[in-house]
C-alpha cells in the first residue's frame, strides 16, 4: 500500500549489509578496539536485520538508522570502551606499544594531551559521549544524531555543548591542535 | 577551539574488517533467528506481510524439525464443511457499497508463560493495535495509527490464576533470547514511530490495486489461486522471484507453504476491501491448497466464534542455545489457523495454535493461542475514520 516505507532494508538487506558493514565496523573499532569491533558490527546488522521491517525512512536514512543501532550495541560494551580509554589515559603518549603501528595524530600526542583527552572522553556521561562520537567519528549532522538516538534536536545540541565544555576544561583550556606559538601568543 | 575535530583526530584509523569477519557477520543473518515465534505483521499489506512470514516460517522449519513427517495424516478436504454456509452467505451478499475511506483495525499479541508457585498461566504481551485508513483514491491520504495494549492474562482461567498470584501489574517473561518485562499498561494512539505515519498524498492503493481493480477481480477460485497462491506468485510475494534457491531452502519453503498461504490470504482479506464474491473465491482457493484443511469451529482471542481453516502441523524445538530457563525449552507443535465470520465470510483472525503441548507450552492445552493478529473491525466510511479510545475486549 502507499505510505509504506520504501522497502530497502526489508527487501534488500543484503545490499544494506554490503554498503554499510565496513563503515559500522570502523565506528565500532574506533570506539571499542579491533577485538570487539567485529562482534559489535555483526550484532548491529543482526539486530537491524531482525527489525528491518520497522525501519522508517521518514524518520531516518538507513545509515543513520544503523548508527543508532550500533550505538545501542556499543553501549552494552561500555566497560570495554571506558577501560580502553582509561588505559590510554594512564599510559600517556607514546608508551603504548601498539600506538606506533596506529596512525596517531602527532600533534595531539606531541602535546602530551592524549592521555587527558582519553580520560575526559571516558569520564563523559554515556549520552554525551554518544552524541560527541556520532558527530566526530560518524560525521552525523545534529538532525541525524537526533534521529539515530531518538532524542530531540535541542538535546543533541546541549549534550554536545556539555561534552565540549568538559573536554576543554579537562585539557586546561589548551587546544593541542593549535601550534605552540598560538598558545603562547 | 574545536573539540570535535580534536576528538576525531584522537581516534586512530582502525584496520578494516577481515573477509572472515565480514563473512561470519553475514552468515549470522541466515541463521534461524532466536525468537521462537516472531510476529507476522499484516500491517503493510499481503505481499510484504507474506515476505515477513516467510523469514519466520523458513527458519522455523530449519534444522531438526520434521515439517510434518510424523504428523498424523491430516484430513485433506475440498469440502469446507461448515463453511459451505459462509460461502453461500458471502455469495448471496450484495455488492459491498464503497465509501470514501477504508479502515482496518488490527489487534496483535504474543503469548508468554508465567510460572509463579501459585500456578502457571499465560499472558498476552507485546500486544498492540494498529488502525490504518486509506482514501479510496490517490491523494485522499493514508494514515497508520498504533498503540501498545496492556499486557493481560490470556483467558478467563489465566485471569483466575493471575489473581491467585496477587494480580501483578507487570510480567517478567523469557522472550526468545532475553527476559523482558511487559506492563499491564498501554500507550495512547499515535501516528509517529515505527510502522506508523501519515501520508497526506497517499490513498487509492490496495495491495497495488485500485478499488476498481478489486471490484473486477475474478470470483473463480482457480483463477484466484493462480493469481495469488501459485508458486510464482508466492515466491514473488516472498521476494524470492528469479533467485536461485539452494535445495535446502527450497525444501524449507515447500514445507512452509501452507502456513505462508494462510498469511497471504489473511493479508489480502484482512487488508483490502475485496467484494464478497472474491472473498468467497479466495477462501475456496485457500481451502483447496495442499496442506490446508477445514477444522470446523474455532474462537479468536477477542472471543468471537467462526469457522476455520488450518495448515498442517509444524514442529518447533527450543534449545538452550540462547540461554533461558529450562522450562522454556523443548519441542511442541502448532498450526496456523485462519478464522472466518460465519455470517459475512470476513476474516476474524489469523492465529498460531498449539497442537501438541511441549517445551515452553508444556502446561498449555491444544488450541492454546501462541500468537495472533485479529481484525477488530474494518469498513468503509464517509468521513476520515478515527481509532477508538476504547480498549478491545479479550476472550
Amino acid at each position: 500500500m502507499t505510505g509504506d516505507p520504501p522497502p530497502d532494508p526489508a527487501e534488500r538487506f543484503d545490499e544494506v549489509f554490503d554498503v554499510y558493514f565496513a563503515e559500522i565496523h570502523r565506528y565500532a573499532a574506533k570506539r571499542l578496539g579491533p577485538d570487539a569491533a567485529a562482534d559489535v558490527a555483526a550484532q548491529t546488522f543482526l539486530e537491524a536485520f531482525r527489525h528491518r521491517r520497522r525501519y522508517d525512512p521518514i524518520r531516518a536514512g538507513v545509515r543513520t538508522w544503523l548508527y543508532g543501532i550500533a550505538t545501542k550495541v556499543i553501549s552494552r560494551h561500555q566497560r570495554t570502551e571506558t577501560r580502553a580509554l582509561r588505559a590510554r589515559a594512564r599510559l600517556g603518549p607514546g608508551r603504548h606499544a601498539e600506538e606506533h603501528t596506529e596512525r596517531v595524530d602527532s600533534r595531539v600526542s606531541a602535546e602530551g594531551l592524549r592521555g587527558e583527552l582519553a580520560g575526559a572522553i571516558a569520564a563523559l556521561p554515556r549520552g554525551q559521549r554518544d552524541v560527541l562520537l556520532l558527530v566526530a567519528l560518524a560525521d552525523l549532522s545534529h538532525d541525524e544524531v537526533a534521529a539515530a538516538l531518538g532524542i530531540s534536536y535541542g538535546t543533541v545540541g546541549s549534550r554536545l555543548n556539555r561534552a565540549r565544555t568538559k573536554l576543554r576544561k579537562a585539557l586546561g583550556g589548551t587546544n593541542p591542535m593549535l601550534t605552540l606559538e598560538e598558545q603562547h601568543g | 577551539m574545536d573539540e570535535v575535530r580534536m576528538v576525531r583526530d584522537f581516534y586512530p584509523e582502525p584496520a578494516p574488517p577481515t573477509a572472515r569477519e565480514v563473512a561470519r557477520a553475514k552468515a549470522l543473518l541466515n541463521k534461524p533467528p532466536r525468537r521462537s515465534l516472531p510476529r507476522l505483521r499484516w500491517g503493510l499489506g499481503g505481499v510484504v506481510a507474506a515476505g515477513a512470514a516467510a523469514t519466520v516460517a523458513i527458519t522455523l522449519v530449519g534444522g531438526n524439525t520434521s515439517g510434518g513427517g510424523n504428523t498424523p495424516t491430516p484430513l485433506r478436504t475440498v469440502n469446507l464443511g461448515p463453511k459451505g454456509a459462509i460461502l453461500a452467505a458471502a455469495e448471496k451478499a450484495e455488492q459491498q457499497p464503497t465509501g470514501n475511506y477504508w479502515y482496518t483495525d488490527i489487534v496483535a499479541g504474543q503469548s508468554y508463560i508465567m510460572r509463579p508457585k501459585t500456578g502457571t498461566y499465560a499472558i498476552t504481551g507485546a500486544a498492540d493495535e494498529s488502525f490504518h485508513w486509506t482514501g479510496a483514491k490517490p491523494g485522499m491520504g493514508e494514515v497508520y495509527h498504533g498503540r501498545d495494549l496492556p499486557a493481560h492474562p490470556l483467558t478467563k482461567q489465566d485471569a483466575a490464576l493471575w489473581r491467585k498470584a496477587g494480580s501483578p501489574s507487570s510480567f517478567r517473561v523469557w522472550s526468545n533470547d532475553h527476559y523482558y518485562t511487559y506492563a499491564a499498561k498501554g500507550t495512547k494512539w499515535s501516528a509517529n514511530g515505527p510502522e506508523r505515519g501519515i501520508d497526506p498524498r497517499g490513498g487509492g492503493d490496495f495491495l497495488g490495486k485500485s478499488v476498481k481493480d478489486l471490484q473486477n477481480l475474478p470470483t473463480d477460485h482457480a483463477k484466484l489461486a493462480a493469481m495469488f497462491l501459485s508458486e510464482t506468485e508466492m515466491s514473488k510475494a516472498l521476494g524470492q522471484a528469479g533467485k536461485k534457491l539452494s535445495p535446502e531452502m527450497e525444501q524449507r519453503l515447500r514445507q512452509a507453504e501452507p502456513y505462508l498461504k494462510i498469511s497471504r490470504v489473511a493479508g489480502i482479506l484482512g487488508q483490502s476491501p475485496v467484494p464478497p464474491k472474491v472473498r468467497a473465491g479466495l477462501m475456496r482457493a485457500l481451502a483447496t491448497q495442499p496442506g490446508i484443511h477445514a477444522i470446523g469451529r474455532d474462537t479468536d482471542p477477542l472471543g468471537r466464534p467462526g469457522v476455520a481453516l488450518a495448515s498442517d502441523e509444524r514442529t518447533v524445538t527450543v534449545t538452550g542455545e540462547y540461554g533461558g530457563p529450562k522450562a522454556e525449552q523443548g519441542t511442541y507443535r502448532y498450526r496456523a489457523v485462519i478464522i472466518f465470520d460465519e455470517r459475512t465470510g470476513a476474516v476474524l483472525s489469523r492465529q498460531n495454535e498449539l497442537t501438541r503441548p511441549g517445551g515452553p507450552y508444556a502446561e498449555m492445552k491444544p488450541g492454546f493461542i501462541i500468537e495472533y493478529q485479529a481484525v477488530r473491525s474494518t469498513n468503509w466510511t464517509g468521513t476520515k475514520p478515527k481509532p477508538s479510545a476504547e480498549l478491545p475486549s479479550f476472550g
